[in-house]
Parts: C-alpha cells; structure tokens; sequence
C-alpha cells in the first residue's frame, strides 16, 4: 500500500482513500532537517556577526552584537516552550538570572583575588561594604569557574525540572501558569535584592574581568547553532509533533494517550537549559548583572521578541530579538519616548494582527502561495472538517472518511 | 510592646483596605471576562494623575473618585473597544495586549506630566489623627481608606448581585453562548465590565494618590499586588478578593514589624506560591470544568 | 477582526516591516555620517536618570548642566567651539548606568560625562570610564573612601558636611539617641559607619539601625518602631523617592519636628517641594548650599535658573556642584587646549577654581574632590531653609575620613601612584589614588 504522507504525519491509505478523486491525494515530502534557505541565511548570518571585529570599528556596537545573540537564546529558549509547547512563562528569566549570577560570581571572585577592594580585602567588594569579613564557606567552590559553569547549567535546568513538576502534574497552565511564574520571577528579584551581601542586591555584580572579545564572539555564535540544531531535532521529530498537537488541543492529545505533563515538563527542562546557557554567556560577555536580569520585565520583553518575531519558527526568536533591540539602539536620546511607544504599539500590532510574528506571516505568505492556505487556516479546516464528518455521520452508515486535508 | 503590636495590627487593615481597592477592579475584569489586564497598574497610575489635576484645580478627595471612575473608566472602554474585544478567546494575547497599552499610557503620561513626582494633598477634614489604644494616633485617612474598601466592595455586591446588570453579567459568566441565546447582548456586557472595573481601578488612584507619591512608575507594584491577591484568594469570587487581601496585608504588615519590610513580603510571596501549588485556583476560586 | 480585514493588514504590515528592515540599514550609515559631520563641536555626555525612582532629583542636576552650557556657548564656547550635550537616561538602573557610560565613551566618543547622582551609580560605571580611559565628573555628595584617576569628585565628602553636623546636632539641639534609618545600599551604609564613629567621639548614642530598599514607599512598620524605640532625633540617609513617603508618613503618624527632627544629609528644596512644604518645616539638613545662600552669584544664578526653568523651581546644592562642574570641565578644556582624557585629568582639572553660588570653590590639585563650604539648614513652611550654621572658610576634602582611616590618603601627585594610573589598562587595573601613609 503506498503510503501518504500528510504534513509530519505518516497515514496509510485505505480503500476509501483509494477511491477519493485524484485531486484530493497529495505526496508531501517531509520537510528536510535544515532547508536549504536556512543554511545558506544562517551560514551569512554567522560570517557576518563573527567577521565584525574585523571591518567593524565601534567596540560598543561589538558589545551589543554579543548581548543580542544572549538575548536571542533567551527567546529561542522561550519560543520552545510557547510556541512548540503552548506554555506561556512570564518567569523565564528566572533561568537566565540564576545561570549569569553563578557566572558572575565565580568570574568576580577570581577578580576579586588579584584586585584587592578599596579596603585591601581580598575578596568582593560588595559583600565588603555589607559588613562581611571573608568570602562565605559556601561560595568557595566558585572560585572554580568551570564547576561554576555546571552550577549555571544545571542548577536552572533542576529548578525548571521542579518547577514543571509541580505545574504540570497538577495541570495548572493557561492563564494560572502564567501568572504563578510571574510570581515567581518576583521572588527571585526580590531575593536577589535582599540579600545583598551575597549576591550585590540592587546594584548587582558589576567590575570584574569580562571576555567580551572576537574569540568569544565566535563562541556564542557556536552556541547558537548548536541550539538551534537541537531545538530542530527537537520539534522535528515525533517529539516535536506530539508538543504541537497538545499546543493546539491538550485534551485531545491526553486522549490520544500521551502523557501530556510528562512532554510539557521535558521541553520546559529543555527550554530552562538554554535560558540557563544565554545567562551564562551573558554574564561572560557582558561583565554587569543585577537583579532585572531574573525578573518578570525582562520575561516579558523575551517574550514580546518572541511574539514580533513569530513564534512557532526557530529563527523568528532572533529576528524578533535583533529588530527590536537593534531599533532600540538607533533610536535612542531624545526619541527614547517615543519609541517607547511604538514598541507598546508594536505588541498590540503583534497580537492582533501579525498573529505569528513576522516570520511567521512570511512563513504564511509563501505557504498560501504554495499550498493555498496558511497554516492557522490549515488548523482550523481540519478542525471543522472533522467536526462536519462527524455531524454528516448517521448511525449505521459507513464511518467518516479521513480525508486528506489540502 | 503590646501597644506597638496593636499599632501594627490596625495599620495592617489599613493596608489590607488599600490592597481591596487596588485589585477589586482587576478581580471583575478578570473574573468575569477572562481578561489578564497587564495595564491595571497603569489605570490606577492614571487615576492618580487625575486626582492631582483635580486638586490642582482646586477640588479635594472626595471630588476626585466620581471624576477618576469616569475618567478612566472611559479610558477603559476605548481600551476594550479598541483592543480587547478582539482577543477575548485568546486570554495569553490579551496579556501582552494589554501590557503593551499599558507601556504607552506610562509614556504618554510621562510626555505629559513629566518624570516628577507630584503632589496630591489628602483634605483637610481627614489629617491628622485620633488617638486610640495604640501609642500611635491612627491617621484619619487611612481609617477613610477602610472605610472605602467597605463602601466599594459592598458597592460592587451589590451591583453583581442584586441588579440586572449583575445578573446579566453572572449569566455571561458561566456560560457565554447559551446566555447570547437568551438575547443578553455578550459585547455589550463585555465593554460594561471592563470600563466598570477600569473605574474601579481609577478610583483605587485617586484614593490612593495622597498616602504614596503620584509618578508615571508608580502603577506596577500595585498591579503586582492585586495579582497576588486575586492568585491567592481566588478568581472570580469577592470573598475571594477580601480574604486574599486580608492574608497577605495582615501577614506583610506583621512579618514586617518582626523582621523588616523585604523579608515580609519576601515570606508572603513564598506563602503565596506554597499555598498555590496546593489549591491552584486560589482559595475561592471558582472551579470550572474546561 | 474579518478574515478579509486581517490579510490586508498582514500584506500591509509585511510590506511596512520590510521597508524598515531595509531602511534602518542605510539609517545607521547616514547616521554615521551625520556624526562625522558634527566634529566641530565639543561633546560632552549627560548621564542622570530622567525617569525612575531616583528622577526626582537627577532631572535637576541635568537641568543645572545645560543651563551651565547654554551660558558657556553664549560667550562663546570653548576652543572656538560649541559644547553639544548628548544627554542619555539611565531610568534608575545601575546596570542601564553602565550600558549608557560605555555608549557615551564608545559610541558617541564623548570628551567627558557629567553624571551619576547615587553611589550605586557611580560604582558600576567606574569600570567602564577606567578601562576606556574616560573623564567623570561626579556631583553628588558621597560616602568618601575612593579616588579614582578617571574621576573628579565635586560634591561634599564626610569631613565637609558630617564632621559638623553631628557634633551640631548633640551639642547644639541637645539630642544624643540617633535612630539611623536609610536606602540599602553603600552610600546609607558607609555613612552610618562614619556616624557612629561620630558619635562614639562626640557622646552620642545608636539607638537602632534599620535599612529599606530603594524605591519601597511604606514606612508605617518603621515609623511605629521609630516611636517606641525612646530616640529623640531620626538621622536619614534616604533617598530619592522614598524621602517623599518617609517625611508625608512621618507627620501623617502624628510625630512633629519639635518631639523628633528628622536630620538627613540628603534632603534638599526638590524634594520638599515634592511632599509640601508642611511635611518638612522643622527638619535638618546638612549642605554645602541652599537657595537661600545670601550671595549675589547665587542671586543671579537662582534667578536665570527660574528663568529657564519656570518660577516654581527650586535649586539644590546637588545641582549647584553639577552647574559649577560644568564651568570647571570648560575651563579645563581651555587650560589644557584638547579634549583628551589624560589632559584633563593631568593637567586641566586639578586645581581649577570658580566663584560658584555658594562661594569660592576649588578643585585639590592633588585628590580630585573639591574644597567646599559647610552649612546647615532647616526647612520652613516656605519649603525653603533657613541656614542656622555656617562654616567660617571653605573645607579642604578629605577622601579618606581620617577618624576610621589615619593611613590612607588619595594623593595623585605621588610617584608611586603616578607610575601606576599611566601603566596601560592590560598590565593594571588599579587607577585608585590611594597611598598608604
């Protein structure tokens, strides 16, 4: 029996396929791992940040380069879990602080070492003036940077782990889940201000060595592919699919059989790791964190790039990213108000209008112009045709055909 | 000793009453719409605003409510007209929606008044204090600010409860088709609602301007607060609101008196989240079947 | 929104975006150019916060520089040329303090910056102006214990405003239990340190200790304890907005300024005119100025200041050493003929002197702060002060408070530290001043 292939799905083909007209079967190849167009935009992108140093002369420009491609991960680590998965975290950036405030801690206690405070401690100098004498026993270990390296990556990663397993298996998601890590996001703030003896509170982690540099630069830029390449795999495979399916009927996707907190916990690990990862380089690079590093407005604006950008698309996270900050940049001084503006304006333009971001409506147009319907359209005519079947369906006749859907 | 704890006790209430009346306007519009309103800082920041005018003006307090709930109240509607009404199956988009009205009113406001702080006076009829058991004279005012959080939720009941209004409303709340059914116009009960809360949310400004500074920042903590207290106590009940209100205010003021100010609102906001993970909903909240 | 409805706009929207994404490519090049062509001004970066927690005061500072050079380019300039000010709003955040000083420096390749109002501030772009080799000139009064190459420090030091105040406050108005209460973070901290030792020297006792974090506006809890805690003066080293709330608070508790004054080193005309006068009558603070200085460059200087700036506004002794830091970066630029870091920091600043509102003052040849007068003041019902106390002459700066610190000195005209701050920033990273005697 040949086999059809529908989208990512594989359905074998029944007699009354068999006999439905020749225009309603269509052979779909599945679509390559790396399309071509992504190499080839992706392999630019990457000669192009990564050469900077080298035709670019403005240090502050190169600085930027490398905060955007920290950020970008940020919202590629939000994307899997939104656009994938259909989770909203307003607490990402819990992650993210947690992985650069282990970064920054260990990278400034090493400074600290050569570069006694004003007082001569050999140790640094914010947790001098808050009246501690000596480094704390339990942050010894971070003198060694790569230990704190693991610490960034897996202390997030485990955290992310508890936080999915509370959430999830108590099926709180939606509107609550988003709130509670907004809640959480809070805390962590407020904590890292707090305890200012231990973490730099509210003026955070500021003059210790950074790496920002061409090598470094080139780093990142490895990281990101690698990043991208896994969340490829990831929301290419059945994995990616069944995260698909239960972003668009959880329900149904319970009734399917799958263990749908058990997935949703995976890809929030997953996506945990890679907010933990862009803290990390963050704070390599950048050589300042403070406690809006692990707060919920730097959450929200993840996942305001996220939304510009498209998500539910791999490289929408990082035009989203690049855009606005970029304008950001460009715009600042005297017309930092109203971009301000235009950058409110630009989220309710997001979510009213260019639903999928903007290589998400790129994505639409060309599949329109390919297969004649966009990918939402493509949802909910399945949706209503299957609805229709059923209502056609009168009992004792032959069951609903499964069409394929064009 | 004693006394102080008593002082801390009745200045609890004080900030439990300025909790109810922050996050009542937000608990009708997301209790009964759905809507997560991300700019509910930044209507009682306007409402603020307002209030200042009016005192520029000349008018005191009192003056003020009526004008903030109509004020922005109306702002509320064109949000609602404008934006809202079309994203109502979409509750996360509404989120970013509205946290993106809420960026440009914060900027508009700035562009208008200035990053300043400002000055709204309390009336003279309510300064000072009297004293009681406490060592502390309990400032007038803030005994004003119970009295309104009484005043406005019993308001509020009996506007959900005991009219027509609220009847459509509690009717479109359980189920919105079969209520469009029966010719109760679902749009137009949506707008009520929303406006009726962004009053409410203007008239938590005006009251609350005097007590704490009036700047164009000033609206997220508020907002931030009326979310812990709507997640705790529950959505979609009053009850809901005043006993979340009552548990963090009491356990801040109180927390905050044997430890310091950070550390108390350090505690609530575990209590908060320890407490949610075990009834997700928020104490009364209400139970729907998806 | 209608199917229909909703594709127009995507199609509009797309075709929008990609007009942007292509224009804001060639914008960056014309704006590259544009700056290119602006070389024949002098620039000179604003860094104070315009929104946030801290605006309250920093807009002032701000207004104080530009008016400084606006009356410099009307006489004329500096070196023949305009001073343009590239004015950046750091909103509060220390960590946004750093991204802008390094935009200033790097990007906007700026000749010096006039900025930062909090410690805070102040210790995260320090980094970025040592590394860069960047002049700050830094107005705010400050908790002492640093001098670095890359800085000059025009506000007061402990040894030019505590060292009298608290003596005052025990000897004169005959309170000894001081509750300290401030923003948590160094500068509150450092400077309860130099008042305890303070009173320890002087008899005067600690009754509590209490920090806040910055921009937290409730005080009922502290105020209750202030009351049953039996001090009978409340020192503050609030800041910002959180002296607003603290004050309106205060008197709303009942408390007056005849039972417990509030004396603060920080408070000044901005923010009482924020609370209302009525909040404020009665309470102390320590300044090397006040509006009300009786001297005719402060008449003027008041006078011009309201003219720019409307009859309601007030001036403040933060914002008088950033409008006088001003003419001193001018009168470097033209001392040492070029805009180039190490010529100011060598030869223009030190020692510059100018007739500023509050008398003369002038910049140390040796430790970059700056020799100022010491007054009190306290507040009326017109939101002004009244100056109960003045010191008899100008007071020389002493970056290294001598009571908690008898070996240390900042001396940039030692050898060792010269060898030292001229090393290139990959071989040292220490550009401190500080000897040890």
């Amino acid at each position: 029996m040949p086999e059809l292939v529908v989208g990512d799905h594989k359905a074998t083909e029944t007699p009354a396929l068999r006999s439905a007209g020749r225009a309603e079967r269509r052979r779909y190849r599945a679509p390559p791992f790396v399309p071509l167009w992504a190499l080839i935009g992706i392999a630019a992108a990457v000669a192009l940040i990564g050469t900077y140093p080298y035709y670019g002369s403005n240090a502050y420009v190169l600085s930027l380069l490398g905060k955007f491609l920290c950020f970008a991960i940020f919202a590629l680590s939000i994307d899997l879990i939104w656009g994938f998965a259909g989770i909203l975290s307003l607490g990402q950036a819990v992650y993210f602080g947690i992985g650069a405030y282990f970064v920054a801690l260990s990278l400034k206690i090493n400074y600290a070492l050569t570069h006694p405070t004003r007082y001569g401690g050999k140790f640094p100098d914010f947790m001098e003036w808050n009246g501690l004498t000596e480094l704390p026993h339990f942050m010894t270990p971070l003198i060694s940077t790569p230990f704190a390296v693991f610490c960034a990556l897996s202390v997030p990663t485990l955290l992310g782990l508890l936080f999915g397993v509370i959430t999830f298996k108590r099926h709180i998601y939606g509107v609550y889940c988003a709130v509670i890590t907004l809640a959480e996001s809070l805390i962590l703030q407020e904590i890292i201000i707090e305890y200012q003896a231990y973490t730099g509170g509210f003026n955070g982690i500021t003059d210790y060595s950074n790496f920002a540099g061409p090598g470094f630069l080139w780093f990142i830029l490895a990281v990101v592919v690698v990043f991208l390449l896994i969340a490829r795999a990831l929301t290419h495979s059945r994995v990616g699919t069944v995260l698909k399916s239960i972003r668009d009927n959880d329900v149904r996707a319970e009734f399917m059989g799958y263990n749908v907190a058990n997935y949703r916990i995976f890809v929030f690990c997953v996506s945990a790791f890679m907010a933990a990862a862009a803290g990390a380089l963050y704070a390599a690079w950048v050589g300042i964190v403070s406690f809006l590093d692990a707060g919920p407005v730097f959450s929200i604006e993840g996942v305001i790039w996220t939304a510009v950008g498209g998500r539910g698309t791999l490289i929408g996270p990082f035009i989203g990213t690049f855009l606005v900050k970029g304008a950001e940049f460009f715009l600042s001084g005297a017309l930092a108000s109203w971009w301000q503006i235009i950058v409110g304006g630009l989220f309710i333009f997001v979510v009213l209008v260019l639903r999928d971001g903007i290589v998400g409506s790129i994505g639409n147009w060309i599949r329109k112009r390919k297969r004649g319907t966009t990918l939402h359209q493509l949802i909910e005519e399945s949706d209503q045709k299957a609805h229709d079947r059923q209502l056609e369906w009168r009992p004792g006749g032959p069951p609903p055909t499964d069409e394929p859907v064009r | 000793m004693l006394q102080s704890i008593i002082t801390q006790f009745m200045s609890g209430f004080s900030v439990v009453a300025i909790l109810v009346i922050a996050a009542l306007g937000l608990a009708i519009i997301f209790g009964v719409a759905g809507v997560i309103n991300m700019a509910h800082g930044e209507l009682i920041m306007v409402g603020a605003y307002t209030a200042a005018i009016v005192g520029k003006l000349g008018g005191n307090t009192f003056i003020a409510i009526p004008v903030a709930f109509v004020v922005v109240g109306f702002l509320g509607l064109i949000i609602e007209r404008g934006i809202i009404q079309w994203i109502y199956d979409r509750p996360l988009e509404t989120l970013l929606a509205t946290w993106g009205v809420g960026i440009i009113l914060q900027v508009v406001m700035k562009l208008i008044f200035g990053p300043e702080l400002y000055y709204v006076g309390a009336p003279k009829i309510l300064e000072g204090g009297f004293r009681m058991i406490g060592r502390l004279p309990f400032p007038w005012y803030r005994l004003f600010l119970i009295v309104v959080a009484i005043l406005l939720l019993a308001l509020v009941f009996y506007v959900i409860f005991r009219t027509n209004l609220g009847l459509k409303v509690r009717a479109v709340r359980r189920n919105r088709a079969i209520s469009g059914c029966l010719g109760i116009d679902t749009a137009r009960i949506d707008m009520t609602i929303f406006a009726f809360g962004s009053g409410l949310a203007g008239i938590a400004g005006a009251v609350l301007a005097p007590i704490k500074s009036v700047s164009t920042t000033m609206g997220f903590p508020y907002a931030v607060d009326s979310y812990m207290v709507l997640v705790l106590g529950g959505v979609g009940s009053l009850w809901g609101v005043l006993t979340g209100a009552a548990l963090i205010g009491e356990a801040e003021t109180i927390l905050s008196f044997i430890f310091n100010n950070v550390i108390g609102r350090l505690l609530v906001f575990l209590f908060i989240v320890i407490i949610i993970r075990i009834v997700p909903r928020g104490i009364f909240g209400y139970y729907e079947r998806r | 929104m209608s199917t229909t409805r909703r594709r127009i706009l995507q199609t509009a929207s797309g075709g929008v975006a990609a007009i942007l994404a292509s224009g804001v490519a060639p914008y960056g090049f014309v704006r590259n150019i544009v700056k290119a062509a602006e070389s024949d001004t002098i620039k000179v970066g604003i860094l104070h916060s315009l929104s946030g927690t801290i605006a309250i005061i920093e807009t002032s500072l701000h207004n104080a520089e530009l008016l400084a050079i606006e009356e410099i380019n009307a006489k004329g300039g500096v070196l023949g040329k305009k001073i343009q000010p590239v004015v950046e709003d750091p909103q509060s955040l220390v960590q946004v303090f750093a991204e802008k000083a390094k935009k200033l420096l790097l990007d906007d390749k700026v000749a010096a910056v006039l900025g930062c109002y909090t410690s805070a501030s102040r210790q995260s772009v320090l980094p970025v102006f040592e590394e860069n080799n960047g002049v700050l000139l830094y107005p705010t009064l400050y908790e002492a214990q640093e001098c670095s190459k890359n800085c000059f420090y025009t506000g007061a030091v402990p040894n030019q405003q505590l060292d009298d105040f608290v003596p005052w406050i025990i000897n004169t108005l005959g309170r000894k239990k001081f509750y300290l209460i401030g923003a948590n973070y160094i500068y509150p901290k450092e400077t309860n340190r130099e008042v305890k030792a303070l009173l320890q020297k002087h008899g005067g006792t600690t009754v509590a200790e209490e920090y806040s974090p910055l921009g937290s506006t409730e005080f009922s809890t502290n105020i209750n304890k202030i009351a049953s805690s039996g001090c009978d003066i409340v020192f503050s080293d609030l800041v910002g907005d959180q002296i607003v709330a603290f004050y309106k608070q205060f008197r709303e508790f009942g408390i007056t300024a005849k039972d417990i004054p509030i004396c603060t080193p920080i408070t000044t005309e901005q923010e009482i005119a924020a609370m209302g006068p009525e909040n404020a009558v009665g309470h102390y603070t320590s300044f090397n100025y006040f509006q009300s200085v009786d001297t005719p460059e402060n008449k003027s200087f008041v006078e011009r200041y309201k003219a720019k700036y409307g009859k309601d506004a007030v001036t403040n002794a933060v914002m008088e050493a950033a409008y006088f830091q001003t003419y001193f970066l001018a009168q470097a630029i033209a001392k040492a003929k070029s805009t180039d870091a190490d010529a100011l920091i060598y030869e223009g600043l030190p020692g510059q002197e100018f007739q500023a509102p509050q008398g003369k003052v002038k910049i140390d040849e040796k430790n970059h702060h700056t020799w100022l007068w010491a007054r009190i003041g306290k507040a009326n019902e017109k939101g002004q002060f009244d100056v109960v106390w003045k010191s008899e002459d100008w007071i020389r700066p002493q970056p290294w408070v001598p009571y908690l610190y008898p070996n240390k000195a900042c001396d940039f005209s030692d050898k060792r530290v010269l060898e030292r701050v001229k090393k290139p920033w990959s071989q040292e990273k220490n550009r401190s001043g500080t000897i040890d005697l």
